[in-house]
């Protein structure tokens, strides 16, 4: 049995189908932004008011505010340091001074001749 | 080799005393009172001593070679002559072995698939009766005369539980910030969902029913849970096929992907870097799930079960106060449900329901819905960036196709190979889980028209 495929269902189907997706969604981004706009975290710090000498101290200008949010480079750099402190991950530290003072006067670190090339001397 | 003639000795004694019991109950039934009911026992203390037994019990005599011919003949073995396309069954069953376990092709739930549909096709086994459910309807009388373990488990697919339950799990796993930093995202989601609706057309140019071209199609939203959900519902008869594609193709993601992303845009626009996100506030995660289970629900009343268990699910996830039933929805639930569902889904992969021309329209079909679902979503984005200030990487588009995180994965790395210094994981996965959203309302607008 050969079914008569009825193309206009099947255009309306699609058609409204997609149209109904894509009006849901952009439905969805009006909100979002909306509840975005009001609830988004507002980090803020107020910006140093230039002194301006011909202002009269009765109109007190409105402080203004810079949006203040973290660089990506530094997101990336606190998460990565927080894993590595969760994770234990870092270097372990033996807390152990290494560096002992000495008393001699001369060490090979502070001593020229070992600075200095040795001509070759013929005995 | 003692032993040996031992045993053969002690077989034959055994066959000899069988067949002389056998020729003394010929001629004498025996009445075996152990049959008698408790029923009659009562009646009989009760009633005259000489009308004792008022049923009697005979066992049917037991011939040694017929038990063992009737034993063979219900051995799988037999039947497997009979069931030449079982065979094939199980050959396909151990390639979906091979690639869940050796090449990982989503192995969670490609090897329960695989293993139901090994469980069903063992002839003799009895474990799924598919006319049981036949006529998109369960028979409930069937069910008293016997019915195997995944008849029972079935009943949790064809009820629609299980990919509801999953949905939790994966609102329980899933960070919606990344979406609501930035709700244009959303844009691309209902762009990939465009391959759902070609795919449509191609399966009705293809003569499936509409009813069967609307579930195939679902395979281009790249989301099992939704796939399955669609399908139980329109075209129960198509489970095993459309639930092996979605998953085998869902798995190829990265092998189908990477081609047509490469193909629609340009070395530049692969190397675009997106600004920073910004941050996303726990009053707007908490606010989210609630809103759009509210406007979807309103709107489309048939996207309810998945989109109000998906953002159930991410409630409990970002409300804070119910650690426990987040864990327990990401973690046991999400793992028992998977194990009945993979089962179930794979032992609807009969041979007469798999070996057929549908099932390989229904693989051509779905690698299509993949690829044009991908290919809106690119295109799009490349929409998008004529009008906005802030350019977006058009590889982020293909990730509005389902398929968490891995779509989004796929945009990362192939962003990655034109420009070392580009992270676009996060902002794909705004796309990314925009595109579940966008795959259940898909399903919602299917179901709708098409469901009764």
């Amino acid at each position: 049995m050969t079914l008569a495929i009825n193309w206009g269902n099947a255009v309306i189907i699609a058609v409204l189908g997609i149209s109904v997706v894509f009006c849901i969604l952009v439905l969805l981004i009006f909100v979002i932004s909306m509840f975005g706009k009001i609830m988004a975290p507002k980090i803020k710090v107020e910006k140093k008011a230039p002194v301006a000498a011909n202002v009269s101290t009765n109109e007190k200008a409105a402080p203004e505010f810079e949006d203040v949010h973290i660089a990506g480079i530094e997101t990336a750099a606190i998460a990565t340091a927080i894993h590595l402190y969760f994770n234990d991950v870092h270097d372990s530290e033996s807390y152990v001074m290494t560096i002992k003072s000495t008393q001699r006067r001369y060490s090979p670190w502070n001593s020229k001749i070992y600075g200095l090339n040795n001509n070759l001397v013929r005995k | 080799m003692k032993n040996i003639f031992r045993l053969l000795f002690i077989s034959l004694l055994l066959f000899i005393t069988n067949n002389v019991f056998a020729q003394e109950n010929d001629a004498q039934p025996v009445v075996d009172e152990t049959a008698v009911t408790e029923e009659v026992m009562a009646i009989a203390e009760t009633a005259d001593t000489e009308a004792v037994a008022t049923e009697e019990y005979v066992e049917e005599d037991i011939h040694f070679g017929e038990s063992i011919v009737k034993f063979l003949q219900r051995t799988g073995l037999s039947q497997l002559v009979d069931h030449w396309k079982a065979i094939i069954m199980l050959l396909v069953s151990f390639l979906l072995f091979y690639l869940a376990i050796v090449k990982g092709y989503e192995p969670l739930l490609l090897l329960p698939i695989a293993f139901g549909m090994l469980l069903t096709n063992l002839p003799g086994a009895e474990m799924y009766h598919s006319e049981y459910f036949a006529e998109g309807h369960v028979h409930w009388e069937c069910f008293r005369n016997g019915a195997g373990l995944l008849d029972f488990l079935y009943l949790g697919v064809k009820l629609g539980i299980y990919p509801c339950l999953i949905f939790m799990g994966v609102g329980a796993m899933t960070d919606f910030g990344p979406l609501l930093a930035n709700p244009k995202s959303l844009l691309l989601g209902a762009a990939a969902q465009l391959g759902i609706f070609v795919t449509y057309f191609c399966s009705i140019a293809m003569g499936f029913l509409p009813n069967e071209a609307a579930s195939i199609a679902i395979i281009g939203g790249a989301d099992g849970p939704t796939a399955i959900f669609l399908t139980s519902r329109l075209a129960p008869h198509l489970l095993g096929p459309i639930a092996v594609a979605a998953y085998s193709y869902m798995a190829l993601v990265p092998v189908i992907q990477p081609p047509i992303m490469r193909l629609l845009t340009t070395k530049e626009e692969r190397k675009i870097q997106m600004v920073q996100l910004r941050s996303v506030s726990k009053t707007e995660k908490i606010v989210f799930p609630v809103m759009v289970t509210v406007v979807v629900s309103l709107l489309l009343p048939d996207a309810t079960p998945l989109i109000g268990c998906l953002m159930f699910g991410n409630l409990l996830r970002e409300c804070g106060v119910t650690e426990r039933l987040s864990k327990t929805v990401q973690n046991e639930l999400m793992n028992i449900t998977i194990i009945f569902l993979g089962t179930t889904v794979g032992a609807t992969a009969t041979a007469d329901a798999f070996l057929n021309l549908k099932t390989l329209g229904i693989l051509a079909v779905g690698i299509v819905a993949f690829g044009m679902g991908s290919a809106a979503g690119v295109l799009l984005a490349k929409l998008m960036n004529l009008f906005m200030k802030n350019k977006i990487n058009p590889l982020i588009g293909s990730a509005g196709v389902s398929a968490v995180p891995m779509a989004a994965r796929v945009s990362q790395t192939v962003g990655q190979e034109e420009n070392p210094r580009n992270f676009l994981l996060m902002h794909a996965m705004g796309p990314n889980v925009a595109g579940v959203i966008g795959s259940a309302v898909a399903a919602g607008i299917m179901l709708s028209m098409m469901g009764s």
